[in-house]
């Protein structure tokens, strides 16, 4: 998720601990709490698959790529890092699919986009 | 506890009416949302002409960084041109592009009170009767912002005029300049489509009109009785091919789940209404191009919102939100556009 999931809780605290100060308009106080708990809801439900997610989707993109998907530090931030490196890499590859009219290859991208867009999705997803 | 604004906008408006006494700003508070915005309301009390008067008001003013970053002025002077007209929208009062007063740009305007503009009450169900003719007037007040001139509205001395082949290019242009400036990661879905809306440009707009640019459900007020009381949001306001607002609506994640154009009607329905009331046509192919562009132009809103808070501009959640619960599922749109999905 980005921006990443840690940073955006530090933030929720600051946020909680502001809102809880005398004073607060109930208005804003009201608002504060309606944003964090959506925050922390998409947090909540994304944290348990994050890195399975993140390494089944690198070691798909490293095998369309002929690529190898580095996997010796499993936390969130690394493999997102990877994953970045990939997805680079896969959008030179499509470009030079493109040129070359290979449809094969074309649909075997389009089909990981496909696939990694579905594991992303969280369940409020307006589409 | 009086919030701390409330002085200093007091003085403010003070200045601009040097015949009141009295003046007296009170119950300020934030109004939810407002990520490209920091939007309050707030009560004005003043004595003039021997009488006493109150006043609900609006005050819009810049955060320390936006998810969209627009001049104020052009805002401004949008809502301004069309107050009065069949597109309701709420009279403006002051613009303050100095940074003296409230420490960052802003504006005041009268508060259109007593109206919702969340699609969450919206879609709720109690107003299920009257969703038939909120979709009849938002396309219809679209259909009016296009059938509009913008030279007798005066907004071409605020809006840069393009040449009608041009309108595309430069919007396309400036999304993706956004996207390479602002992404954390790479975008193959989004870079995918550009590409393709490169190779595959629309015919010219059939007229050069005022877009509003941010058209969508969420962003007029509506009453009960399904009638729209306001349109709101005017930041991305510009001139260029009417279709751009038409596909803006049309994006796929404005129909919040809901499966329907701006959660409201089947697009072919809205098509019709709008067609009516701007006298233009939507041509398929064209606005197909619209559309996924407009996937492309949320994108860079939503990319840039979370670079705004990376990079520590502005840390309010806010920022997050948009892009937490957006930029997948504005690639889930695009592909929907593109037919992958």
């Amino acid at each position: 998720m980005t921006p990443q999931v840690p940073s955006v809780l530090i933030e929720l605290a600051g946020l909680m601990l502001r809102s809880a100060e005398p004073g607060v308009p109930d208005g804003e106080r009201a608002n504060a709490l309606r944003l964090s708990a959506g925050l922390l809801g998409m947090a909540a439900e994304r944290w348990d698959s994050a890195a399975d997610n993140l390494v089944r989707e690198n070691r798909a993109l490293a095998a369309l790529l002929d690529d190898t998907a580095a996997e010796d530090d499993l936390r969130v931030s690394v493999l997102g890092a990877e994953n970045a490196r990939l997805r680079a890499r896969l959008i030179e590859a499509q470009i030079a699919a493109e040129q070359a009219g290979d449809a094969a290859r074309l649909d075997a991208i389009w089909a990981e986009l496909v696939a990694s867009t579905e594991r992303r999705k969280i369940s409020m997803a307006p589409v | 506890m009086a919030h701390p604004l409330e002085p200093r906008v007091a003085s403010y408006i003070a200045a601009k009416l040097p015949d009141a006494s009295d003046v007296v700003v009170d119950s300020l508070e934030r109004i939810s949302g407002g990520a490209s915005r920091e939007t309050y309301r707030f009560r004005l009390t003043y004595r003039e002409g021997g009488q006493d008067h109150a006043r609900k008001l609006i005050l819009r003013r810049d955060p320390p960084a936006s998810l969209i970053d627009t001049e104020r002025r052009v805002e401004f002077e949008a809502y301004r041109a069309f107050h009065g007209s069949s597109v309701p929208v709420p009279k403006m009062l002051w613009l303050e592009e100095a940074d003296a007063a409230l420490d960052h740009p802003f504006f005041i305007a009268e508060e259109l009170s007593g109206f919702q503009a969340a699609p969450a009450m919206l879609f709720a169900g109690g107003y299920d009767a009257v969703l038939p003719k909120v979709a009849e007037r938002k396309w219809t007040i679209l259909g009016e912002i296009a059938r509009a001139d913008p030279v007798a509205l005066g907004l071409d001395k605020w809006l840069e005029t393009p040449a009608a082949d041009g309108c595309w290019r430069r919007e396309l242009d400036h999304w993706e300049h956004i996207l390479d400036t602002d992404e954390a990661e790479p975008q193959p879905i989004t870079r995918a489509a550009i590409r393709w809306l490169r190779a595959n440009p629309p015919p010219p707009a059939q007229k050069i009109c005022v877009v509003h640019g941010d058209y969508r459900t969420g962003n007029f007020l509506y009453d009960p009785t399904g009638e729209v009381r306001g349109v709101l949001d005017w930041e991305m306001a510009h001139l260029g091919d009417p279709l751009e607002d038409l596909g803006w609506g049309f994006n796929p994640v404005w129909q919040f789940g809901r499966g329907l154009a701006g959660g409201l009607a089947r697009q072919d329905q809205a098509i019709a209404t709008w067609e009516r009331a701007s006298g233009l046509v939507a041509d398929p192919a064209a606005l197909h191009w619209w559309m996924l562009f407009n996937c492309v132009k949320g994108q860079g809103i939503w990319v840039g919102s979370a670079r705004t808070f990376i990079d520590g501009g502005n840390r309010d959640p806010i920022m997050v939100y948009s892009a937490w619960w957006l930029l997948n599922a504005q690639e889930r749109a695009m592909l929907k556009v593109m037919g992958k999905l």
